[in-house]
């Protein structure tokens, strides 16, 4: 992470600290997940979240996470938050939103997950899935869900219908950070009845790890949700590229099932592709995934996933059960 | 158990709290805001749901609305008369997927985005418990209440029941974590109502 970053990032933080001290309300949230894989991989996480009406009309939301895992390389328990020791700062930011049922108006200053596709925490942390989506983790040639843009964002329309648009600087918690440069994001999005549709556009830059890419990273994509009764169906599909010369596709389906008749269970299953063309690097992994999220209490979430992915090029094969579970604490 | 309680303004009401019962002795044409004292042993409870078996309707007051905002829901405590219609608005640029189990009214709406809003008809007097299948912590209560006159106790442990009828009504409590009780007391103009959450 670039020092003049890390400047920003403190300069946010602080900010947003002082309005924390005298906030109107102050909520604290602390998350502790324990997970196994039958890859032999154990994992430890821990999320710490302040968040708040800081008064104006502004809201305030920090977040921090520490996370470790001990074995293989793998990308279980990878859906929102990085494994690799450091206490770091995850989202990071003061915003403020103005609606009624005709508008929807607002502005998010800060660190934030970077606005493409279904890109919410809540949309990929601890719902039912401990993976990422392939086209969502950093070494899979797309996108990653530890993408954080450093910069502001505005929304604007109607709740049914707006636009979401993001200029940053990457400041990504990631082992494929992005390389300094300025981040262009929009989105669309709108909905009607049980359905909600979006569309995106990016334009980065590549990982510094990947020495060797050159040009822009770029991707268009869509994204739909359907609910009713329960029962809620999404789906991804994203195209563009990594860097020259290659070509990225791939998506999800999934669904998320919570009849009231379950009771505290709530199933999922989710099915993707990646095509990843590049010579004789190609990859075009496929991934299954069924698992079941239970709720033991207000406090206590545990997921089981079964995954399976056969090798495609440099992406092993995979046959996993995935075991976690979260306790949380809010005051 | 049978014991009356002395107020500020004197000799106030008659609660009895294990009876269980209580009869409508009488009922004037005019009516009295009925202020309250909610508690559970010495301590001042927020959160506690006081009714009134008294017959007639309340003034109108605002529209039911549990909000969801800051990863929450607001109010903790919704009550509710049985019938009404009550507004889920989400308020926060994440989506919520809000749904009640309990026993008073089962219902699931689904994720929904920022802006709009879900509505729920409460039907049927009951408890229900509203969760977020997305936010674990997210939990409220929803208290549908066979009688227009209710309150919910604030902060400081106050509630007031708006246009009550004058008499002697049997009322109930609930709060989060206890179960329901009733006694009964008499209302009028200079009543504070002290209840007991167990």
């Amino acid at each position: 992470m670039p020092v003049r970053s890390v400047g920003l990032s403190l300069l946010v933080l602080v900010a947003i600290g002082a309005s924390a001290a005298r906030a109107q309300t102050i909520t604290t949230e602390l998350d502790v997940t324990v997970g196994h894989s039958t890859e032999d991989v154990e994992a430890v996480a821990s999320q710490l979240r302040i968040f708040g009406d800081a008064g104006a009309g502004w809201r305030y939301y920090a977040e921090g996470a520490w996370a470790q895992t001990w074995g293989p390389t793998s990308d279980a328990f990878g859906a929102a938050y990085p494994y690799d020791k450091p206490i770091r700062p995850i989202e990071v930011y003061a915003e403020r939103t103005l609606q009624s049922t005709r508008y929807l108006a607002g502005v998010r200053v800060g660190q934030y997950r970077t606005p493409f596709g279904i890109y919410s925490r809540s949309d990929h942390a601890y719902n039912g899935f401990l993976r990422a989506p392939l086209i969502r983790y950093g070494s899979y040639w797309a996108l990653s869900n530890n993408f954080l843009e450093l910069g502001a964002s505005a929304i604007a329309g109607k709740p049914t219908l707006f636009v979401e648009a993001s200029l940053g600087k990457p400041q990504d918690q990631d082992a494929y950070a992005r390389r300094p440069g300025l981040d262009k994001v929009v989105r669309v999005q709108g909905s009607r009845g049980p359905f909600i549709i979006g569309a995106s556009h990016i334009r980065t830059q590549p990982p510094i790890s990947l020495s060797f890419a050159r040009g822009s990273t770029i991707f268009s994509g869509i994204d739909a949700r359907w609910m009713s009764g329960g029962v809620q169906v999404r789906g991804e599909w994203i195209r563009g590229r990594s860097f020259d010369n290659t070509t990225t596709s791939g998506g999800y389906v999934d669904a998320i099932v919570h009849r009231p008749l379950m009771g505290p269970v709530t199933a999922v299953l989710r099915a993707e592709r990646l095509d990843y063309v590049a010579g004789r690097f190609s990859s075009y992994p496929r991934r299954y995934t069924a698992g079941a999220r239970i709720r033991f209490s207000t406090r206590l979430v545990g997921q089981v996933n079964v995954v399976r992915q056969d090798q495609s090029g440099l992406v092993p094969r995979v046959s996993a059960l995935d075991l976690a579970l979260t306790f949380t604490t809010r005051r | 158990m049978r014991r009356t309680l002395i107020t500020a303004f004197g000799l106030a009401a008659t609660i009895n709290l294990a009876s269980g019962h209580a009869t409508s002795v009488q009922a004037a044409s005019d009516v009295v805001d009925v202020r309250g004292v909610a508690r559970g042993g010495e301590t001042l409870r927020r959160n506690v749901v006081v009714w009134v078996d008294a017959p007639g309707s309340a003034p109108p007051g605002p529209k039911p609305v549990l909000d969801q905002r800051n990863i929450d829901f607001y109010p903790r405590v919704l009550a509710v008369q049985g019938g009404s219609v009550v507004e889920f608005p989400n308020h926060d640029r994440v989506l919520h997927n809000v749904f009640s189990l309990h026993n008073g009214k089962r219902f699931d709406l689904g994720m929904y985005p920022t802006g709009t809003v879900r509505h729920v008809t409460f039907d049927r007097p009951g408890l229900s418990r509203v969760l977020c299948n997305i936010h674990p912590h997210m939990a409220a209560y929803i208290m549908a209440v066979a009688s227009p006159f209710f309150a919910v106790s604030g902060e400081d442990g106050r509630f007031t029941i708006r246009g009550v009828p004058r008499g002697t009504y049997t009322y109930h409590t609930w709060c989060p974590g206890g179960s329901e009780t009733t006694g009964s007391a008499t209302i009028g103009p200079d009543t504070v109502l002290e209840v007991q959450c167990r």
